[in-house]
């Protein structure tokens, strides 16, 4: 997921275009490796890089985070734009969705301007035809001057031709910016500018549109200051704002070019994915929708998987086959007792790593991430932006922040590295807080549903409503503690598409792989470093630290110590503890929902946590830290005072 | 009131003294108050003595080196500009004149509309905050009451109905730079602009590209519509309307008057009680 530094001598061909394109989609069919494919704007927010033969040569192929525009208005915008002014790569791939040539092509005319060597890659050839477009791709071609292919990524048609065209790429021409106005603008700009300003004719565009990012590439000893000044001198001069015009010239062309290139063929009514994705967006029946989608969700994820699938796994499979299985092979050929305790003992790693990793946890999160993988696919995740855009204002948010916090049910870390989709740094301090504190991830939830399936729905309902009222309070709250105003909704909506299975199979097995990968050698050492502090007698040391805290404030058992202090390795982690304790009868009702509450609030766990430093910098991180830990400790103490008073809340 | 009566100038020399207050109130705009530089200012626009009769009319007065516009000067000032710029938003937007041709026809018609047409201009344009080259347009009565009643031809997207479409003629982004994204996502002026939805965020569709924003940006998308929408969804509808007949069929017949049954439990303050009661 890194700008790896493979060797300069083989060539790099970039991926570069709108949002939800499918450049993913060709990244994949190219390299052969798995980049995270979804039917929503911003699935992909880094760099991810592979190797291909293309063209009888060996390249080096980058994809990158959709832009709407190469001036950027977010921050993964702004890794593609550096990436192609700091790399300069051989080949750009310009991926337009064919049946929005009109959009596409703004992107191609910007491109232009970079002065690199260019395909243009009709992608969802297939979408355009159902519309009845008929696209003239030769023309095209010989307007802009470099070659151009259509393609269907999705079923691989077309990418033969793409491979060999990436031979014939050539320079486009300035058809864009090709406008009195923009070319003394320029002049004028050029005369103004100090001589050892970067003379590239994009960064050049770029000051004079305005776009204020760009003065760190002001390279070879012009302070940003100087840049500064001069643009907003020539800037000064127009009539109406630069980037306005610059548009309009660009849009100028491209009306000219859809008109030669387009002709439509008479276009079919709209579908019932269509009528699907109008209804799921307006308050009736979307909020039906969206009850109905959650509950399916919850019937397929929660009771199938966490009860049926759990309950097979742990109790046939794990307790009846493997563990004694293990337990006797083990008596046979280690006959040292500590060996064995390290194996199959109360802290064994067969016996409680591999049962938590295996029986508990795999069958929840691999139904989840079937559900999961399909919502994201359908498009219907932005939909409900749009229902949920009111109630995110109170929390100093807008809609877009519903994306990193439905994402962070999957995986929090991934969702803390998403918040770049949104506009402002307050924006993503509050989402940030918001994924560390309150919204559980997939293998949490797993263990959560686990817990609470045997018990009265009342837990849950009492678990949820404080949850939602934490995440509303405390995003109220720090909305009014941060400086800065709230960014404006603006957000594309994609259309409703039937998934592929094959993509849906695809993703669920990439993450499941990384969660076998990442997890079960942290279940591992988690469980040897409970073994040790149990062996050593540190256990009980800790216990009586935290005591008053623990079965104090928050009234549970001292055990539940532990799984605290493992909570923080993987928070899925420590809720397992839990459900041993409970499945042990040490908690009761009251507890069981104080523990359920405290170990969602509770600490991120050590990946979450490092992601946060990456994103938000160590003052930020531990800032949110040390918020996490007050309002975690405020709010279950707080619930166990008042389940105390009133225990009919749980039964 | 007319204009005649309201400032009681001869005509000839009224055109003269409103170009002259409309050059000064541009001046003010971009920061220029000091008296040499309005004279040579006014001189160089070709009334060299401009100046002093705006004095003997009592509309400026200089004091220290720096102008004022007195109050009827500033009224004068004020209207005379924002009759100029609707005049040029009427001639681009409605009529669609060339750039180069609006300019010197604003200037006379300017001139010629009272304060009637003036009101109607602005209602007919739906009430624009920015003339075609930026500058902002002074408000009238008729935006602080918000009226409507003349069916807009160009009005801001926050006040079409859902179903309506229409094209896009300007966007209003200057002093909202986070609105430039709005030109990268293809709303464009002339963009082909439908509007599904106004709630809970308004939806339209540009192009082929589905875009949901709140009413904030809605406000400040100008549209010149071309097809109206309305029908069974549409904003006329009181919402209740829209929505009971689907809740009220929704519940058994033999249980829609529930409520009226219903006794309160004796421990109405617990409210697990409660609930168990409801159910």
């Amino acid at each position: 997921m890194t700008t790896s530094s493979v060797s300069t001598k083989i060539p790099t061909v970039v991926l570069v275009g709108n949002p939800n394109v499918g450049k993913s989609v060709i990244f994949g069919r190219l390299t052969g490796r798995y980049a995270t494919v979804s039917n929503y704007p911003g699935t992909t927010v880094d760099i991810s890089s592979g190797v291909s033969w293309l063209a009888g040569g060996k390249w080096r192929v980058v994809d990158t985070p959709g832009v709407n525009s190469l001036w950027p208005s977010s921050e993964d915008e702004r890794v593609t734009r550096d990436f192609l002014l700091k790399e300069r790569p051989d080949v750009i791939l310009n991926v337009l969705d064919a049946k929005n040539l009109a959009r596409g092509l703004m992107s191609t005319l910007e491109l232009a301007d970079f002065h690199i060597p260019m395909v243009v890659v009709l992608n969802l050839a297939d979408e355009a035809l159902d519309r009845g477009l008929d696209l003239d791709a030769a023309t095209l071609s010989r307007r802009l001057g470099v070659p151009v292919v259509k393609t269907v990524a999705t079923t691989g048609e077309g990418l033969a031709d793409l491979k060999k065209a990436v031979e014939t790429a050539a320079v486009p021409k300035h058809l864009g910016t090709d406008v009195d106005e923009i070319r003394s603008g320029l002049q004028v700009l050029s005369s103004e500018l100090p001589d050892d300003a970067p003379a590239s004719r994009a960064v050049r565009l770029a000051l004079l549109a305005g776009d204020d990012s760009v003065l760190t590439w002001g390279a070879g000893g012009t302070s940003s200051a100087e840049l500064y000044s001069a643009a907003q001198r020539v800037r000064d001069r127009f009539a109406r704002p630069p980037r306005q015009l610059l548009f309009e010239a660009r849009d100028g062309r491209v009306r000219e070019l859809c008109a030669e290139v387009i002709s439509v063929r008479g276009r079919l009514g709209p579908g019932l994915s269509h009528r699907l994705g109008v209804w799921a967006l307006r308050p009736w029946p979307g909020f039906l929708i969206a009850g109905v989608v959650l509950y399916a969700v919850y019937q397929f994820v929660g009771v199938f998987g966490a009860g049926t699938a759990v309950d097979f796994l742990e109790n046939t499979v794990f307790a009846e086959w493997i563990t004694p299985g293990a337990t006797w092979l083990i008596e046979r050929f280690f006959p040292w007792p500590f060996v064995r305790d390290i194996l199959v003992g109360p802290y064994g790693v067969v016996s409680m790593a591999f049962s938590y990793a295996f029986a508990l946890i795999l069958p929840i999160v691999a139904t989840f991430f079937i559900a999961f993988g399909l919502l994201e696919d359908s498009g219907y995740l932005p939909r409900l932006s749009v229902l949920l855009d009111r109630v995110f204002r109170l929390m100093g948010l807008n809609g877009r922040a519903v994306l990193p916090m439905i994402l962070g049910l999957g995986c929090d870390t991934m969702a803390t590295m998403t918040t770049r989709i949104l506009d402002t740094k307050k924006e993503r301090i509050i989402v940030t807080l918001l994924l560390a504190l309150t919204v559980p991830c997939s293998a949490q939830l797993a263990v959560i549903l686990g817990m609470a399936a045997g018990l009265s729905p009342r837990v849950l309902m009492v678990w949820l409503s404080v949850l939602v009222g934490t995440t509303l309070a405390t995003g109220w709250g720090a909305s009014k503690l941060l400086p800065g105003a709230r960014s404006t909704f603006l957000m594309e909506i994609p259309p409703i598409r039937r998934p592929l299975l094959r993509n849906i199979w695809l993703k669920m097995s990439v993450r499941l792989t990384w969660y076998l990968k990442e997890v079960v050698p942290l279940f591992i050492y988690g469980t040897l470093a409970l073994f040790f502090l149990d062996r050593w007698g540190w256990m009980k040391t800790a216990e009586r630290i935290f005591s008053p805290i623990v079965q104090g404030w928050l009234g549970l058992p001292a055990r539940a110590t532990e799984a605290f202090l493992v909570g923080f390795l993987r928070r899925d982690y420590g809720a397992a503890g839990l459900y041993s304790l409970q499945q042990d009868g040490l908690l009761n009702l009251r507890q069981v929902t104080v523990s359920l509450v405290l170990i969602t609030l509770f600490m991120p766990c050590v990946a979450q946590w490092l992601m946060m430093f990456k994103e938000r910098g160590w003052k930020g991180a531990l800032t949110i830290t040390v918020a996490v830990l007050a309002v975690a400790l405020g709010i279950a103490g707080a619930l166990n005072r008042v389940l105390l008073m009133f225990p009919g809340l749980v039964g | 009131m007319t204009d005649t009566q309201k400032y009681p100038i001869p005509t000839a020399e009224r055109e003269d003294v409103e170009e002259s207050l409309g050059l000064l109130w541009r001046q003010r705009e971009l920061g220029f108050t000091e008296g040499n530089q309005l004279r040579n200012a006014l001189a160089a626009a070709g009334s060299p003595d401009g100046f002093d009769r705006l004095v003997r009319h009592g509309f400026i007065k200089e004091e220290l080196g720096q102008v004022w516009l007195t109050p009827t000067g500033e009224e004068l000032a004020c209207d005379v500009t924002r009759r100029l710029r609707l005049a040029e938003r009427l001639l681009t937007d409605v009529l669609s004149l060339d750039r180069n041709a609006v300019d010197p026809n604003a200037c006379v018609l300017e001139h010629t509309i009272s304060a009637e047409v003036t009101e109607s201009i602005c209602t007919l344009l739906g009430h624009p905050g920015e003339c075609p080259h930026g500058h902002p347009i002074p408000p009238g009565a008729c935006c602080r009451n918000n009226e409507a009643q003349l069916s807009p031809i160009v009005s801001s997207l926050s006040r079409l109905e859902a179903g309506d479409s229409g094209r896009v003629a300007y966007l209003q982004i200057k002093d909202h730079p986070e609105l430039h994204r709005l030109l990268a996502m293809g709303v464009i002026p002339g963009a082909p602009i439908h509007l599904h939805q106004t709630f809970p965020a308004f939806v339209v569709e540009v192009g082929e590209t589905q875009l949901a924003l709140e009413s904030a940006i809605a406000a400040r998308i100008f549209v010149r519509r071309t097809g109206r929408g309305g029908g069974a969804f549409g904003r006329n509808r009181p919402k209740f309307r829209r929505l009971s007949p689907f809740l009220w069929r929704w519940i058994p017949s033999h249980d829609r008057w529930w409520f009226l049954t219903w006794k309160p439990p004796a421990f109405w303050w617990n409210w697990t009680e409660l609930l168990k009661s409801v159910w």
